[in-house]
């Protein structure tokens, strides 16, 4: 899909990208903004019309109230649009953020936890508050760029019509608009990659800091600490400052042109007014009424441009936005097999088998992996020193990563993107670092399999020998577990695993070096609640280097001798 | 409101001088712009009227022409000044109020600190030290100069044209600033705080996502996982959509203050024109103040806007401040001299989580120069001694002594000069080596460097890398697991403490390792009584005696 030839700059085209696909929303948006400030045309005629008629004495083209009430009308039409126009903006915005966000978690979803990828932390960022910025860039920016376009030759149209010289003024004070807009432009991207650079590794020096507060805090360290990181917080800020000037310079720029455009308006109709210049308009002398149109509409000239010019940051920031999303597009990761959807099991009687398997391990090592038969109900210890795809083996069962070579075959078919669902439906996976979902130790273990089972969670629970680890918690068996599992040991969040796979029933269950680092105690009760398992007649595959657990099982097959 | 001023306060007044001196701009600018408009308009019907009257001569248009141009670029520069000024001010106080917050939550007790350790918690925390920039730049200076120049203009308005359209002018204003403002305070906040909860759940479930992908996808529960994510962005969407709608109606009632402001001083400057009750140009001259009026409000729409988001987040971080004091100490001076009381001693001590009793009834002796292992599974409570032992813990029973003095007596100084601790978890930051080393003593030179790492057998990795200067990553990228452990030692033994616990120390180490570092840490400290939680082999056979827990 983003296979285009390699373009200089990813984060461009991919914003580009989603403008496109917003196009429809944003174009209406932007025609209702510029709608709203057309409407200065009206309003600035009506104006010049009841001062112009009040000095020469005149009958107005309507009376004051009338005036007063259509200028206020018109007013209120303009705010209204252009909220209007700005929350069709947003919600279209917000079409693009949901879309990118939910292909992200699609996406990143389905890589292979065994293949390197980046840290949840930062994918977590990306996903969260990054990809809001982009709301602000479509909603405000882009607007402002859709209102660069059109307005100021509108606005220069109309007062050409009055006056060929206050248009030419207005031309060549607010020059070349395409100009000021790469300029603007330039000073944005620059300051874009470093501003947003430097706040960014501000805040990393923060959270580093605040991860190493317990060790701060025991070597008295807090003083050296705080000054450390003023020191780098100041430097940070000397390179920020830098930045900000160049850029504030661009707008004030910008300003400045635009505040001398409208002044020198003001002085060519008031000259002409005195009748001190006779040039500019077409035959007839310009009235009062023309010189006030004309100076409400030199502001509205520039308006779009300031408008543009306030917004720079946002679409630096969303470029670099942009940039990590195609960043992590282009990189090459391996996906799971199958989707990970709850699907009827797989049919058939336990049996793996594999033929000529080898797993691509990094750029140019591979695994290659003697060929396997496990028949049901077997107890199978994988073992080896570590490094030589112990883990990966389980992996490659699971369909959880996928082979360079070779075929597994389970249960009669062979594991590929549409068995595997039905596969896995009958396995259960212990992990070697348990991760829980932020919900309650039951809902950890039971997982959401349809109804819950009051025997089956008791008998799993006395089976992982949980039961007084659950009395110790809090809120026993509804207590919540946190990102780092609140307050379990190593060993009792193993066993919550295997409380899960005794919950689970499933036939054959892949432990993880399920004893490492655990007491020999702790280690003792997993490995009996694993043989618990297997006399219940359960396929049990273990990946281990501990030699106890290896000496309990069935069978042992060795990695890393044959080859 | 009154956290708001706590805040701004805390992170402004260092700067006030700036601070002060940037709203002087901004008042310039404001005024510059809105003077601009007026004077404009005056002058074009002025110079209208004279023209008119065949009075163009006669007519003195340079002072005008001239203060209309010195506005123009005065206006341009003051603005320069101004987002230098007031930028400069804001990046400064938020730099400092993220080295109080450090400071302040160094003094929560270590079991707490432990377990925000890598929580989504502390990343929001940074997040929310960000939102608070806007304070002063959108809301307090905007607002600051809004009101000085806009009671200006009303004044003159006052003064030259007439006190009904300066009421006007101020009635509508102002009634629709306190609109604009009650409906975002009213209206905005309920959803601004649902889409900040709806956002962290985006997070946390991602997060759950991701570090869960072999349990779930086995458990078929992957593309379920996948939907709660975007479940939770479908949530925050509709409340943002919320958000998004108040925040533009609220634009819309100040627009339409300013219009209303706008027309009726031009209803009312005609009708008093008419009645020659003024000069028409001082009729343009109110219509076209109203007009700067609007472009003074404008910009207190964006601060108005972010007003939910900003008190929500000077709301934790105040938490954060305020929260996590000290325990409860005393503040004794520790006599020099080492008395003959055993270096810890505890007795009897009882601790008691909500629901489950971890130690009970707990003796325990370490004398100077001893090394003493403390084993048991895991959970048995072995942190759980260390941490009573050094005071970050308070017992529910029984005495904490370090050489004879009651560890409640002592405050944290006190403490930590005669003890130290080596967590489970020790976190290393970026920065030399020299640096990570400093953090326990600020003054070490570099021989006395080399010194320390000799002691863990660091120093031939080290001088290997490059020296004392070797650049570490963050979290100490750039060493091993097992190479971090022992840096993290190094940092414990410069601290010389009398009592020194260890938690797990030779975790990642070799046996042949690990044996050289507790030899070498007992040669570095070889008067100090160390107390290790244990679990591996070297750490037993090495320690003079061996307390298991059951």
């Amino acid at each position: 899909m983003r296979s285009k030839s390699k373009s200089e700059d990813p984060g461009g085209d991919r914003l580009k990208e989603m403008e496109k696909s917003a196009a429809n929303g944003l174009t209406r948006a932007g025609l209702l903004s510029v709608v709203a400030a057309l409407i200065v045309l009206p309003q600035s005629l009506l104006i010049g019309d009841s001062l112009g008629a009040l000095v020469t004495g005149t009958a107005p083209f309507l009376a004051p109230l009338y005036a007063a009430l259509g200028y206020l009308g018109l007013g209120f039409l303009r705010h209204g649009l252009d909220a209007w126009g700005g929350h069709v903006a947003f919600r279209s915005a917000q079409a693009v953020v949901a879309s990118e966000r939910s292909s992200l978690a699609v996406r990143q979803g389905r890589v292979s936890p065994f293949s390197d990828a980046a840290s949840s932390g930062a994918g977590a960022a990306l996903i969260g508050d990054k990809l809001d910025i982009l709301l602000v860039y479509l909603t405000r920016y882009h607007t402002a760029a859709f209102k660069t376009r059109v307005l100021p030759l509108a606005i220069l149209l109309a007062t050409a019509f009055i006056s060929w010289a206050a248009a030419l003024i207005l031309l060549v004070s607010g020059p070349l608009i395409p100009l000021f807009m790469a300029l603007i432009g330039y000073a944005a991207r620059d300051a874009s990659e470093r501003h947003l650079k430097e706040t960014g590794s501000l805040n990393a020096l923060l959270l580093e800091r605040l991860n190493a507060l317990v060790d701060i805090k025991v070597l008295d360290g807090r003083n050296t600490m705080v000054r450390q990181f003023f020191a780098s917080a100041d430097a940070l800020k000397e390179r920020t400052m830098a930045v900000l000037r160049v850029a504030f310079l661009s707008s004030t720029v910008l300003e400045l042109f635009s505040a001398l455009g409208v002044a020198m308006v003001a002085v060519y109709v008031g000259f002409s007014l005195l009748g001190t210049f006779n040039f500019g308009t077409y035959g007839a002398a310009l009235t009062l009424a023309h010189g006030i149109v004309l100076l409400l509409l030199a502001p509205e000239f520039f308006a779009p441009l300031r408008e543009l010019a306030a917004a720079w940051h946002d679409r630096a920031a969303a470029l670099a936005v942009a940039g990590e999303l195609a960043e992590i597009e282009s990189r090459e990761t391996m996906s799971i097999l199958g989707e990970g959807e709850q699907v009827a099991a797989l049919d058939g009687p336990v049996g793996i088998s594999t033929r000529g398997l080898a797993f691509a391990a990094g750029k140019s090592a591979t695994i290659v992996y003697p060929d396997i038969d496990i028949r049901a109900g077997e107890t199978i210890a994988i073992t080896g020193p570590s490094g030589v795809g112990k883990s990966t083996l389980l992996a490659l069962i699971a369909g959880l990563a996928r082979p360079e070579r070779g075929r597994i075959n389970v249960c009669g078919v062979d594991l590929d993107d549409v068995s595997a669902d039905p596969w896995r439906m009958r396995l259960s996976w212990v992990s070697q670092v348990p991760h829980f979902a932020n919900a309650s130790l039951l809902s950890n273990i039971t997982g959401s399999r349809g109804q819950r089972d009051e025997d089956r969670l008791e008998a799993a629970i006395a089976a992982a020998s949980l039961r007084p680890v659950v009395a110790a918690l809090p809120q026993g068996i509804l207590t919540r577990l946190g990102e780092t599992g609140s307050g379990l040991s190593g060993g009792e969040a193993r066993r919550v695993m295997l409380a899960g796979a005794f919950y689970a029933q499933a036939d054959i269950v892949l432990a993880d070096e399920p004893t490492a680092d655990l007491d020999p105690a702790n280690a003792q009760a997993v490995t009996e609640s694993l043989l618990a398992l297997a006399r219940q007649g359960k396929t049990l595959i273990v990946a281990t280097h501990d030699r106890q657990l290896a000496d309990r099982m069935g069978r042992e097959i060795r990695l890393g001798d044959a080859t | 409101m009154r956290r708001l001023a706590r805040i701004f306060i805390r992170v402004w007044r260092p700067h006030a001088g700036k601070l002060a001196l940037g709203s002087l701009f901004s008042v310039l600018v404001v005024f510059a712009g809105t003077a601009l408009l007026g004077l404009s308009g005056w002058f074009i019907t002025a110079t209208g009227i004279a023209g008119l009257a065949g009075a163009g001569i006669a007519f003195d248009v340079f002072s005008p022409s001239a203060a209309i141009r010195f506005l123009a670029l005065g206006r341009a520069g003051a603005r320069y000044g101004e987002r230098l000024l007031t930028h400069d001010a804001t990046l400064a106080g938020l730099a400092e109020l993220r080295g109080q917050l450090l400071a302040a939550m160094t003094r929560a007790p270590l079991r707490k600190l432990a377990s925000l350790n890598g929580s989504e918690r502390l990343n929001h925390l940074t997040l929310d030290v960000d939102a608070l920039d806007g304070l002063a730049l959108r809301l307090v200076i905007p607002l600051l100069s809004a009101g000085l120049v806009l009671g200006g203009l009303l004044l003159v308005v006052w003064r030259i044209e007439s006190g009904a359209v300066a009421a006007w002018q101020g009635a509508s204003l102002v009634l629709g600033f306190l609109l604009s403002a009650t409906m975002m305070l009213k209206i905005a906040q309920r959803p601004s705080r649902l889409a900040h909860k709806a956002l962290q759940a985006v997070r946390l479930r991602f997060i759950d996502l991701m570090r869960g992908r072999p349990e779930l996808a086995v458990a078929g529960r992957l593309a379920a996982q996948t939907s709660a994510v975007t479940d939770a962005q479908h949530r925050l969407q509709i409340e943002q959509a919320r958000l998004d709608l108040a925040e533009r109606l609220s634009g819309v009632l100040l627009g339409m203050a300013s219009t209303l402001a706008a027309a009726g001083s031009l209803y009312l400057g005609v009708r008093l024109a008419e009645a020659k009750a003024i000069d028409p140009a001082l009729a343009a001259l109110g219509f076209f103040g109203a007009l700067g009026a609007g472009e003074i409000m404008a910009p207190l729409h964006r601060g108005l806007s972010e007003l939910g988001r900003i008190l929500d987040a000077a709301r934790r971080v105040d938490a954060q401040m305020s929260a996590d004091q000290e325990m409860p100490r005393g503040s004794v001076i520790v006599d020099a001299h080492i008395t003959e009381e055993p270096a810890l001693r505890m007795d009897g001590v009882r601790y008691t989580q909500p629901g489950r009793t971890i130690l009970q009834d707990f003796h325990l002796s370490v004398r100077a120069g001893e090394t003493v292992a403390l084993t048991g599974p895991s959970g048995i409570g072995k942190s759980t001694a260390l941490l009573l032992a050094i005071g970050q813990l308070q017992s529910d029973a029984g005495s904490v002594k370090i050489h004879g003095c009651d560890i409640r007596t002592l405050d944290d100084n006190g403490l930590f000069s005669l003890a130290t601790l080596l967590p489970q978890r020790s976190a290393l930051m970026s920065g030399s080596i020299l640096d990570a080393l400093r953090l326990a003593r600020a003054d070490l030179g570099p021989d006395e460097a080399w010194d320390v790492l000799k002691a863990v057998s660091l120093d031939g990795v080290i001088a290997a890398k490059g020296g004392l200067d070797f650049m570490l990553g963050e979290s100490g990228a750039g060493l091993s697991g097992g190479e971090r452990r022992r840096l993290a030692l190094a940092r414990v033994l410069l601290r010389r403490p009398r009592l020194l616990l260890l938690d797990e120390p030779t975790e990642g180490l070799d046996d042949q390792t690990a044996h050289d570092v507790l030899a070498g840490i007992r040669r570095y400290l070889p008067e100090a009584a160390i107390l290790m939680a244990s679990h591996r082999r070297p750490e037993t056979s090495f320690a003079d005696r061996v307390v298991t827990l059951r």
